[in-house]
């Protein structure tokens, strides 16, 4: 009687080559790391001190019109700590703000003392709170202290719309305001304003204000030096 | 031409890809070739995915990089270099690439060692769902590249290595799900 013969279906390996390949992608990737870490180490991105500070590219009103503004843009990559250069200090503002509308004097003083070796760069954001609605042209009024509002306590206006923008304190800001977006806020992580930073020149955080104690005024002389 | 397109690495990224692409035909999609191709495929991935965040870390730190241009319509700079495009969630793409990526090899790499093992069908399977979810991420990197970045329209030659790689390995996949399912999942001589 002819036997009949059984179809053998292919069979899999007896020893489970799932850890090989778990053991084989685990070596690339710590090549692909290595690799990555001696040529191209990532840097530590962030608003505090010693961290490079978050870039972003935004719409910013410069007195004239809205146009691109990239952070990034100002840094100076080759600089030296024992070279000159142009510093750069950041502020963030909401238009509604009363601290904001207050340290408007206070940043026009700085700006006096300080314009030729620092960039003064302004972004405005919109805090979540009632009354702080704010559009480009309270952003360019605030700026420029120009008529927007009243001063009836009305909600028309900058300062939580109790005054109008043309009497903010200070002077008008000629340097940049940009226009927050969600991303800024959350990558330079603020929860509040007035926001100040000191950057150094290549783009690294000097000075985060929520980090010590020391006065804008003060943290200026000693980072940047003698005022004008 | 563009400066860009003649660059070394990009050229042997592009061999790298008409050789994933060979193996892919190679034999009348025979089981063991598409299994290469899937790796060949998934490994241009994961190494242009490294190439675009090694160029991603030299940007941020930088300012610029000799590792790719930043004139013209082909050029990485303008994409990579975009502080608003450049990431997701925080996350620079080219850590999403290598991560992806490194899935996809550990799949096909475990089908590549014992395709008749018994979960071989069931890694087919993710090996085909996970390439199918990369898809819409490369639709919107190129839309980002072409409508978003600064200066757009841009195309970043090394992001698109990285596309063209994640489309070869879904076709792969898709040859061998043929395969499988037209009972030539076993190469004939």
């Amino acid at each position: 009687m002819a036997r009949r013969r059984k179809s053998l279906a292919p069979k899999g390996r007896d020893d489970d080559v799932r850890i090989i390949a778990g053991f084989a992608l685990g070596s690339i990737l710590t090549a692909i790391m290595i690799l990555v870490v001696v040529i191209a180490p990532p840097a530590t991105i962030g608003p505090s001190e010693g961290e490079l500070a978050p870039d972003f590219s935004t719409d910013a009103y410069s007195g004239a019109n809205w146009e691109n503004f990239r952070l990034s843009d100002s840094f100076d990559y080759e600089w030296n700590a024992d070279e000159q250069g142009e510093w750069i200090l950041i502020q963030f503002i909401d238009t509604d703000c009363p601290y904001c509308w207050t340290e408007g004097e206070t940043m026009s003083s700085l700006h006096s003392q300080w314009s030729n070796d620092v960039e003064f760069i302004t972004i405005a954001v919109e805090l979540s709170i009632n009354g702080h609605d704010s559009d480009r042209a309270e952003i360019e009024a605030f700026r420029d202290k120009t008529n927007y509002g009243t001063d009836d306590n009305d909600g028309n206006g900058c300062n939580s719309g109790r005054d109008n923008c043309i009497n903010r304190p200070g002077t008008v800001h000629n340097w940049v305001y940009a226009e927050a977006t969600s991303g800024i806020m959350s990558d330079w992580e603020i929860t509040g304003t007035p926001f100040l930073a000191i950057l150094q020149p290549d783009g690294y955080v000097a000075w985060n204000q929520y980090e010590n104690d020391e006065s804008i005024e003060d943290a200026m002389e000693r980072l940047v030096g003698g005022s004008q | 031409m563009n400066e860009a397109l003649t660059d070394p690495i990009l050229l042997s990224f592009i061999a790298g890809l008409g050789i994933s692409g060979y193996y892919m035909t190679r034999d009348n999609f025979k089981t063991t070739s598409l299994l290469i191709s899937s790796l060949l495929f998934a490994g241009i991935g994961i190494v242009s995915s490294s190439y675009t965040y090694i160029i991603h870390n030299k940007m941020v730190v930088q300012g610029t990089t000799s590792f790719c241009s930043s004139e013209g319509i082909v050029q990485c700079g303008s994409v990579i270099g975009d502080p608003t495009w450049n990431n997701l969630f925080g996350v620079p793409w080219g850590i999403f690439g290598i991560i992806s990526f490194a899935l996809l090899i550990y799949l096909s790499l475990s089908l590549y060692l014992d395709r008749h093992a018994k979960w071989a069908e069931s890694y087919l399977q993710y090996s085909w769902w996970a390439g199918l979810a990369g898809l819409p991420f490369v639709a919107l990197l190129v839309i980002i590249e072409l409508t978003q970045v600064e200066g757009a329209p841009h195309i970043c030659p090394f992001c698109t290595v990285a596309h063209v790689s994640l489309i070869g390995y879904v076709l792969t996949i898709y040859y061998l799900k043929n395969n499988q399912m037209n009972g030539k999942w076993v190469d004939s001589e």
